[in-house]
Parts: C-alpha cells; structure tokens; sequence
C-alpha cells in the first residue's frame, strides 16, 4: 500500500517555475533600484503645464491631469504599496506568531480567551473589518495598516495554533520532553521549523491580498491620501480621465496585478517546497 | 540491586484505573517483558513510569529516589537515565530535522553534566557517525532526512539518540511492531546486544509473546491494567502459569 | 482452478512492479502470498479486481473461472467485484466512511448488488454481524464506536455475506495487535469452512502463514520466487530469501522451526 501511495503522489514541478519566479524577482529588485538612481522628476511637484502628455524621453510614461510623471509615481508608488504591505504584514506576524505558539502549546484557559477573540475577527471578511475600522479610526494609511494587521494576525495565530497543537501530540515531542528538553527549546527546535514552513507560505499569499486591500481602500480614499503616490490613489486620481487617457488606469493596475501574481505564485512554489498542502487550513 | 522499583501503582481515566496497583522490580542490567493486548494499559504504565503522565497513586523508585511526585525541573537529571523507543519510528523523529539534529538533541541538553564511558565527544560530527556506527548504520547518514531512509533505519536511528547519553535504562514501547519482519529480527538482535555492551537495562514492552521471549529475562503479563502473572522466561511453559499466559502461548 | 494468473506484469510509465507473476488459486483453498514491504503482493491483489491506480497498468491474464479480468469493462467488474470476488484491507478505519453506520455500510452493499427489500436487507445484515459474533447492538453504531479488532470482523462479515468464491485479504491483521489478530484469523478460518471460498491471504508474517496457509508463494521485488505446499516451503525452502524469512520469524520455544511439528502441536486449536 506504501508503495502505491508514493506512486499515485504527483511527480514534482518542473524548475522552470521556479527559473520564472525568480526571474521577475530580478525585474522588480532592478526596477526599485532603477527609482533610487534615475529619479528625475519630484513624485508630487505639480505641473499644469506638462498635464496629460503622451510618452516621451522625458516622460517615458507620460503625465497625469496634474503634470506629474508618471512613471516616477508608479515606482514610488510600489515602494509605497509594497513596503507599507510587507510592514503590515511583518506586524501581523510578530502578534499572530507569538499568540498562535503560546495557545497551542499551553492550551487551557488563555487558548480559550485568545480563540474566541480570534473567532470575532474572523467572523467578518477581512475587508468588510478593515473598512469599518479605517472608517471608525479616520481614513490614513497609518490607520489602514493598523486596521489590517488587526484582521491578519488571526490567521497567522490559528495556522500557528493548529500546527502546535497537531505536531505536540506526536512521539518525538515525547522523545524531547523524555530528553529533558525545556517548553523553550522544544517550541525553538522541534516547533519553529514546521511553522515557518507554513507561514511563509500563508504570508506569501497574503502579501498579494494585502497589497489588493490597501490599493483598494486607498482608491475609495480610505487608505493613502493624495498627492502620495500610492497605486490605488493613482487609480482614483486617473478615474476621470479614463475615457480620454485610459493608459494612467492602466499603468497602476498592471502593476498591480504584476506584484500579485508574483506573491502568489511565490507562495505556490513554496507550499509545493514544504510540502505543508495538508497542514494548510483553508 | 533494583534499578527501578514499582509499587502499587494507580493511574485512571474517567474513574477507571488503566493502570491498576501495579508493583515490579527492575534489576540492573535485565531485561523484563511486558506483555498485554492493545488496551491493557502498558503504554500507559509507561507514560507513567516517564512521568509524562501524572500518577494517581503508589510510588516509582528510579535509583533509590521517589520520581512519582517530583516536578519537572527535579525530572531533568532523572531523564537522562531513563530513555524510550518508540512504536513508530517516523513519528519518534522530526521529520524537518535532519538525522544528526534528531540524534545530538539528547547530548545538547546534557552536555555539563555528563561523563561518557562508551562514547566520547570530540565533534558533532564524529560522535553522530559514532552512535550511528554503534546501531549499524553507515557513517554519513546524519546528513540525511528522516524520510530518505527506510523504517528499519529509522528505528535505528531512534534507537541511536536513546543511548546516546548512555543511560541506565531504555523503555521499548513495542519498538518493533511497524516494522517488516526481517527488519524485526534485526532491530531485536541489535537491542540485544546493545543491552550488554552498554550494561543497559530495559523494559520492553510488547504485545509479541515471541519478541519478549526472545529479549528478556523476566516477563510480566498484564491484562486490564493489572498484572496477572510474572515469572523468569525460563518458567514461561510452566504449568503454574496463569490461564491467560497459556492462551498467550498458544497464539504463537 | 478458481483463479490463475498468467504473465502478469504491472507497471508506471518508469518503472515495472510485478514482473511475470503467475500463480493459482485452488477452489475452497487458502493462499498465502507473503513477501515484505514493497514487494509488489498489495498491488498484484489490487490488479485482480481492477482496483489499480489510473497510474498503473497491468498486462498478462488474469482468469477467474471462466472469464479474463482483464478484457472485462466497467459494468461487469461492478457485478464480479463484492460478489464473487470479495476484498478486505488492513486500513479498517479507512474502509468505513466515518459519518455512516455500519447499518448504512450493510444497506449500500446490498442494495448495489441487487437485494431490493430493506427489511431483507436488514435481516442480512444483523446475521452476518451475529456470524462474526458481534450482536445486534453493532449495527445501528458507527465506525469510530469500535475497536479495530471489532471492524475487522464487521468487515469480515460484509465481505463474505454474499458468498464470494475468493476473498482477498490484504494484510488484515497488520494494524491489530496478535491477540486480536490471531481471532479474527480463527474467525476468517472458520468462515472459510462454512462458506468454501477461497482466500488469497496477502502477508509479511509467517506465523499465520505457519498455521493458516494451504500454499504459499513468496514475493520479492515484483516476482515470485518460490511457490508450493506450505510443508514444503516451511520443511525445505529452496530459496535463500525464504531461507531468511522463515528464520526472522521468531516462534516460542527452540527446536519447532519445521512446519511439520509446527502443525502437531497447534493441531487442537484447529478444531
């Protein structure tokens, strides 16, 4: 039965995937670095005399209906939009991480008090939490930041929670608790190498859904507030020009979708490298 | 001279004792078998007997020092003379920690206050390959996973952090049970003659009447968490033995 | 002959894993096919009732009475597999569905073979669970409810109710420890006595095979290598491998390795 079992596994992916991942890796590390030496133009400097231009040297992306460049806003921009991500997502970590270890590992009372403020949060979709609450705090993009982390740790702290749990009933946990090893050491040798597998995945994918929610609710205004140039700011600024100059929607959107596809197919590569599809829930 | 000395000993789930006033002796550098269904409680006795159980009633003497009610800070110097092998080898190693991680993890903990008459600790590396030597497997394989080796190898390789740190005395919680034949008797032999190498004490527990007769030199049958019949192996076809023993027997 | 392989090879697209096995199963007999881990003898059982993975692919025959396995469709492998050819696994928790009674497991089986009344149905059911001893009460449980040895025998009972010719048994008692594992092979012995079938006993261990087998064959790395009487084997392995597993398995008490005595001295627990 063994044998059948590893021979109906899938064969592995092919490396090329791979090769691709990190190819465009190399795209967006040159373009970040590109902003930093070749920036020309002030990201906010209004200029209504160069407004709506079409490509040129100057401006290979053309302007925006305020004169500034475009292409220097959409570099700033994803500095903006993924950096103001990848923060939230590290802080979403350093909550959900901690708190996911602890309950699982300790279990009891204080898994009890954290679950049922985690099963609150997780009763409302992320969106609907984060809107209502940048709504609440005012909107700002320090404030949407705070609203996000607030509705991703609970993810990181089940994930985390769960895999504790699972993994501290099998034997070579006993085998270290027999070997006089403290809850300390435990969780840092036998617990962290599981987890990190797994969040990394999980975080991967969130990055792209955390950058799609901060673009969002910065177009509906909640989020960055203008002149930052911040992607989903960008859409909202260019929405009425759409029907003349529908290239400034399309700028910021592509790259968008670009850094999203990325941070999911980054995750896909990872869930197949550790392997962790039946530790994932849902 | 009893290495361990188990009196009256209770621990029970739910109001039922799954282990019921039990009292043995373990001699220094015997092996005592463990027999019982699955269900009879002697995993639990053994859990227990490791305190990662707590203990309901009756005493555990573990070298002449009452262990059934100390704390585990006060566990510490106790575990590393009591080491287990477990029934499942893949799930007795970390499957994310590569072989010689698995196997140093025993050392690392008691690196001060151990003194080592069989082994010796020059480099991680040469004293991995040493243990690894020492249950028959080739030098190298630390570098390995758990799951690029077979089921055999890795019940070696548990076998090789349990005695590790040499201690006075392993439990074998049915450690050949999900393992093939062949490879039974080869894990068997191996603990054999570790046994006497290393002047290690056991208690094996197992379900095989045929294994424990093999390994041991006294057996104890346990039926529903009581200990029914206990006797030198040399006495085992006995007619003074008791009637479930005989059925035991007739099994295999 | 109620079955008999010929030739038969099955494969990956890398690699072969039963390499020209042939081997008969007599009429009312019981075969033993041992071999380790890996050895090919699950996914054979398995090639029988077209129960492969999509991945593998078997060539060769494979005749059970009158007709080719191979060469039979979708449709008449659904009337032959249950009914006249009947499987039970060593997984018994995965062979029950967790959320189902074993009242639900009799139903389905019975009414995908044809038996229309429920009250029938029922009937069956309570008495092939009565024939394994396990009384009334079992019925309206679920999986989870019993102990491996008690699945074991429910999935005994289903897998004899409708009076199979051949019952392949795949490492049943693998999972079970060796109290229960020796009832419910006395149980399945008996079973065979009522009913004639004939049972292709897939195993690693040979004390079941010591006290259970009619004829062996042993299996290692996709082929067999030696097949016979079972006295024979035991008393005189012609293979070196067989030489080896015949010594790993240890029995109680020195000097009965022979099959021959091994028989004398079990001869009243067969009775």
């Amino acid at each position: 039965m063994k044998l059948l079992y590893a021979l109906a596994q899938k064969k592995q992916k092919g490396k090329w995937q791979l090769n691709l991942l990190k190819l465009l890796l190399v795209v967006i590390v040159l373009v970040c670095l590109y902003t930093f030496l070749y920036l020309q133009h002030d990201a906010t400097l209004t200029n209504l005399g160069e407004r709506l231009q079409d490509s040129s040297w100057e401006h290979p992306l053309g302007t925006d209906h305020l004169g500034r460049d475009v292409l220097t806003r959409l570099l700033l921009g994803g500095q903006q939009t993924i950096g103001y991500s990848l923060f939230a997502l590290l802080a979403a970590l350093l909550v959900g991480i901690p708190i996911g270890l602890i309950s699982g590992y300790k279990g009891g009372v204080v898994d009890r008090i954290f679950m049922r403020i985690a099963d609150g949060f997780l009763a409302f979709p992320d969106t609907i939490v984060a809107i209502v609450l940048s709504g609440l705090l005012g909107p700002g993009i320090g404030n949407l930041m705070l609203a996000i982390v607030l509705v991703k740790w609970v993810n990181y702290a089940r994930l985390v929670r769960s895999t504790v749990m699972i993994e501290s009933k099998k034997d070579y946990i006993l085998a270290a608790r027999t070997n006089g090893l403290s809850s300390f050491s435990i969780i840092k040798k036998h617990m962290i190498p599981h987890i990190v597998g797994n969040v990394l995945v999980m975080a991967s994918l969130d990055l792209g859904k955390i950058i799609l929610l901060i673009s969002s609710l910065s177009y509906i205004g909640l989020g960055a507030q203008p002149p930052v140039p911040e992607w989903g700011t960008m859409l909202n600024d260019s929405k009425s020009h759409f029907q003349s100059h529908p290239e400034l929607m399309i700028y910021p959107g592509l790259a968008i979708v670009l850094v999203v596809l990325i941070t999911n197919m980054l995750g896909d590569y990872w869930r197949d490298r550790f392997d962790v599809k039946k530790e994932m829930q849902g | 001279m009893n290495l361990l000395s188990v009196k009256d000993l209770v621990k029970s789930y739910n109001g039922i004792n799954a282990v019921d006033h039990i009292s043995f002796d373990l001699k220094k550098g015997e092996c005592l078998g463990l027999v019982g269904e699955s269900g009879c409680g002697k995993s639990t006795l053994s859990r227990c007997l490791l305190r990662l159980e707590s203990v309901d009633a009756g005493s555990i003497t573990f070298k002449d020092k009452e262990i059934q009610k100390l704390n585990q800070s006060q566990l510490r110097p106790i575990r590393k003379d009591i080491q287990i092998i477990f029934q499942n080898p893949t799930a007795a190693l970390n499957p994310r920690l590569k072989i010689k991680d698995s196997i140093l993890d025993p050392y690392l903990q008691y690196q001060k206050e151990l003194s080592l008459t069989h082994f010796s600790f020059t480099s991680k590396d040469q004293y991995v390959n040493q243990l690894l030597e020492a249950v028959g497997l080739p030098k190298g394989m630390g570098d390995r996973y758990p799951h690029e080796i077979s089921g055999g190898q890795r019940q070696r390789v548990t076998i090789a952090r349990a005695i590790s740190i040499e201690p006075e005395m392993l439990i074998l919680d049915e450690p050949t049970a999900s393992l093939d034949v062949i490879t039974q008797a080869e894990v068997l032999a191996l603990l054999g003659e570790l046994r006497q190498q290393l002047q290690l004490s056991y208690l094996f527990i197992s379900h095989d009447l045929t294994a424990v007769n093999q390994l041991s030199q006294q057996i104890m049958v346990m039926k529903k968490g009581k200990i029914v019949d206990q006797f030198p192996v040399s006495q085992l076809f006995s007619e003074d033995r008791h009637s479930y023993t005989k059925e035991l027997i007739e099994i295999f | 002959m109620i079955l008999s392989i010929e030739q038969l090879n099955v494969s990956t697209k890398e690699k072969q894993l039963v390499h020209n096995v042939s081997l008969s199963v007599r009429k009312g007999e019981w075969f033993a096919l041992v071999g380790q881990s890996g050895s090919g003898k699950s996914v054979l059982s398995q090639a029988i009732g077209q129960m492969l993975p999509a991945n593998l692919k078997a060539n060769g025959t494979i005749q059970f009475m009158d007709q080719n396995m191979l060469t039979l469709d979708r449709k008449q492998m659904k009337d032959i597999r249950g009914k006249r050819i009947s499987y039970i696994f060593q997984n018994y928790h995965g062979s029950f569905t967790p959320f189902r009674t074993i009242a639900q497991h009799f139903q389905e089986y019975q009414k995908a073979h044809g038996i229309s009344s429920k009250e029938k149905r029922k009937e069956n059911a309570i008495e092939a669970l009565e024939s394994v001893g396990l009384d009334a009460s079992f019925y309206k449980r679920y999986a989870f409810q019993l102990s491996g040895g008690q699945l074991q025998r429910v999935s005994i009972a289903l897998a004899l109710m409708l009076s199979p010719e051949l019952v392949i048994a795949d490492e049943i008692t693998t999972a079970l420890d060796s109290v229960s594992s020796h009832k419910i092979l006395q149980l399945l012995a008996q079973k065979q006595k009522d009913t004639g079938c004939a049972i292709l006993f897939i195993t690693h261990d040979w004390r079941h095979v010591r006290r259970y087998a009619d004829r062996l064959a042993v299996m290692k790395d996709g082929q067999i290598i030696e097949t016979g009487g079972k006295h024979r084997i035991l008393d005189h392995p012609r293979h070196e491998y067989t030489r080896q597993l015949i010594k790993a398995a240890p029995i109680l008490s020195s000097g009965l390795r022979s099959g021959l005595e091994e028989e004398k001295k079990h001869e009243p627990t067969f009775s």
